[in-house]
């Protein structure tokens, strides 16, 4: 990392840079804090206008009406549910792929590794109506597994894998090889806790994408009780906000942020390397 | 629990590339071979192949009575030691050591015990419980001797183990794999493109060339007997000088060479009748030629370069035809570059190789 400069000249450019962060940061921060306010305010206060925020008193009255609202409650499961079993799934699988496409000898490897590859190109609205009719089909619609089924096949995940499974030295799995491990072992023992910080980047974006997903919920999921955070609030926006207050909604979008906000400063490193391109070393 | 080793008529393609060709070798029960050539020769394959790491296009390998070519890796008995150690990262020194065994099924305290039994041969009991990453490139050296140690293989094979490691370093732990050796009496052949390595710790050298075995000899037989002027031109340091034939005079005590423009070489070698002087060389080791008085017989050299190395001094030099010469002379030697100095030549140590590199010795122990 390069030192920081203090000279004089330095100094200043610095300090500008410093003034231009802050306000793109408030910039950023201000509907965050915007809704923690609304979120601590009584309903029938906002209702007289939301300049209520910024005075007192402040309540938590609407956070312990989520944990008695049934729906708002059930709604997080769901998206718990979607996001974990997605997490989950994608991790197993494109673990389990990349490690054939770097590792394993089979017919047509490198021309499905290229259909891997163009699935990175397909974009989600392409494929949506037939996947929507294919799902009706097998009655899937308003279910988990509707849920977390169709993006369970992560392009971008075998991708990443494949590249880290490439990335680790044969030697390692020869040295295995003669120690009499079987190719599983070799796999599950060996290989595998070696791509740990490839499955932690892969893991926090399928997590958080699983999580922010607004579009294939709003098709598969209309039933109320198979909501996800993001399609019951969404739908309380349109349909509750007035009869439930801003406060309520606000305080829903803040617990709707919890997991994402924990996973953040949880695995803030490995998102960091992420984002930078060094996770896969 | 040693074995012999048996490699019949080993070839290895790939496509239509051969990369080793009808190989065949025996490597005695407890012997140390070390496999000796220039990068790209087959050595590391053939290694390789005996491990099961490689296919075999044709022919077959035993280990001991049993034939292993078609066994998989782990079941051939064989232990190998890769030049970049190859530890698992994740694992400490003592699991690293333990995973071949657990996969066997061996019962843990027998584990416990061959585990620190092998840290404390190789000196790393208190690194048992180390990952990789904190080892320095020695100790890993060390770990990768003790994975293998621990399973008692029939065979120990190494793949330039030392290439990795410092001058110093090297030095030490060639003499450590030597003493282990003794130790443990096993059957272990060695990979290396370092003629040092080779001439040190092995009882026998295979020097591999071309895709082919081209010698197989004890150190000292392929220092002072090589088969072709590319093993005397691979072996030694510094290299044998090659001076090309002029013309040849038979005699029955051995053939006088005249070197092109430069004079005269006696030698106590015998040519056959049909002995091809087309390209012929005649070889010279250093250690074999002396700096005379101007009046005695021998060549005239010009000296280029002077390599002092305290017990002896190398003088590089160029004959009157340009053609290059090392002589060995005193740690106190007063050449100087520039000089030009005479040169004799033992006629005991020369050797002739014909147009195709085929070697003639003197018939004279030397």
């Amino acid at each position: 990392m390069k030192a920081f400069n203090y000279s004089p000249e330095h100094l200043t450019s610095n300090r500008q840079l410093f003034w231009i962060a802050a306000v793109l940061g408030v910039i950023m921060m201000a509907p965050v804090a915007w809704i923690i306010g609304l979120s601590l305010k009584d309903n029938a206060e906002l209702l007289r206008g939301t300049e209520a925020v910024f005075s007192f008193p402040y309540t938590l009255l609407n956070y312990a009406n989520i944990l008695e609202s049934s729906s708002v409650f059930g709604w997080f499961m769901n998206s718990m549910i979607v996001a974990v079993g997605q997490t989950v799934g994608v991790l197993l699988l494109s673990s389990l792929a990349g490690y054939a496409f770097a590792r394993l000898e089979f017919p047509f490897r490198k021309t499905l590794f290229i259909i891997v590859l163009f699935g990175l190109a397909v974009p989600e609205q392409a494929v949506i109506i037939a996947r929507h009719q294919m799902f009706n089909w097998f009655d899937l619609h308003n279910t988990h597994i509707g849920l977390i089924l169709p993006n369970l096949s992560s392009a971008f995940g075998v991708f990443l894998m494949t590249q880290f499974f490439r990335a680790i030295p044969k030697e390692i799995d020869e040295a295995a090889m003669l120690d009499n491990a079987s190719t599983f072992r070799i796999f599950w023992k060996v290989l595998l806790p070696l791509t740990l910080p490839a499955q932690a980047t892969l893991g926090i974006f399928t997590f958080l994408q699983a999580w922010n997903d607004y579009w294939w919920p709003l098709i598969s999921a209309t039933k109320s009780d198979m909501y996800t955070l993001t399609i019951g609030i969404a739908s309380s926006q349109t349909n509750f906000a007035q009869s439930e207050g801003l406060g309520f909604l606000g305080a829903q979008a803040v617990f709707a942020s919890l997991p994402v906000v924990i996973v953040y400063i949880f695995f803030q490193r490995h998102i960091v390397t992420a984002v930078s391109g060094g996770a896969v070393k | 629990m040693s074995a012999s080793i048996s490699i019949k008529n080993i070839t290895k393609r790939y496509d239509s590339v051969t990369v080793l060709d009808d190989i065949n070798l025996h490597i005695e029960d407890g012997e140390f071979v070390v496999f000796l050539g220039p990068s790209g020769c087959g050595k590391s394959t053939l290694l390789r192949m005996i491990a099961g790491l490689e296919s075999i296009t044709e022919g077959s390998i035993d280990i001991g009575e049993k034939r292993i070519d078609t066994l998989p890796p782990g079941q051939r008995g064989v232990a190998m030691v890769f030049q970049s150690y190859a530890l698992y990262p994740h694992m400490t020194t003592r699991q690293n050591m333990a995973f071949g065994l657990e996969n066997v099924k061996v019962a843990q305290d027998e584990i416990d015990r061959r585990v620190n039994d092998a840290a404390k041969i190789l000196e790393i009991d208190h690194l048992l419980d180390r990952k990789p990453g904190r080892l320095s490139g020695g100790q890993r050296q060390r770990v990768a001797i003790g994975r293998a140690i621990v399973k008692e293989p029939k065979a120990f094979l190494f793949d330039e183990p030392l290439s990795n490691l410092d001058a110093a370093l090297r030095g030490r732990t060639r003499l450590e794999l030597a003493q282990l050796h003794q130790r443990l009496g096993s059957t272990m052949i060695f990979v290396t493109h370092d003629q040092v390595e080779a001439m040190t710790l092995a009882d026998r050298i295979v020097i591999m060339h071309n895709q082919k075995i081209e010698q197989i000899g004890t150190p000292m037989e392929i220092y002072q007997y090589p088969a072709s002027r590319f093993v005397a031109e691979f072996v030694g340091s510094p290299p044998m000088s090659m001076l090309p034939i002029n013309s040849i005079e038979n005699t029955p005590d051995g053939v006088t060479v005249e070197v092109s423009g430069a004079g005269k070489v006696v030698t106590a070698i015998v040519l056959p009748p049909e002995f091809n002087a087309t390209n012929a060389v005649i070889g010279i080791r250093a250690e074999d030629t002396a700096v005379v008085a101007a009046e005695e017989d021998g060549l005239d050299l010009t000296i280029k370069v002077i390599e002092r190395l305290g017990d002896r001094t190398l003088l590089y030099g160029i004959l009157i035809d340009g053609t290059d010469l090392i002589v060995e002379d005193s740690g106190r030697s007063k050449v100087k570059a520039g000089d030009t100095v005479r040169v004799s030549i033992s006629p005991q140590a020369a050797h002739i190789f014909d147009g195709d590199g085929l070697a003639y010795h003197s018939q004279m122990e030397v």
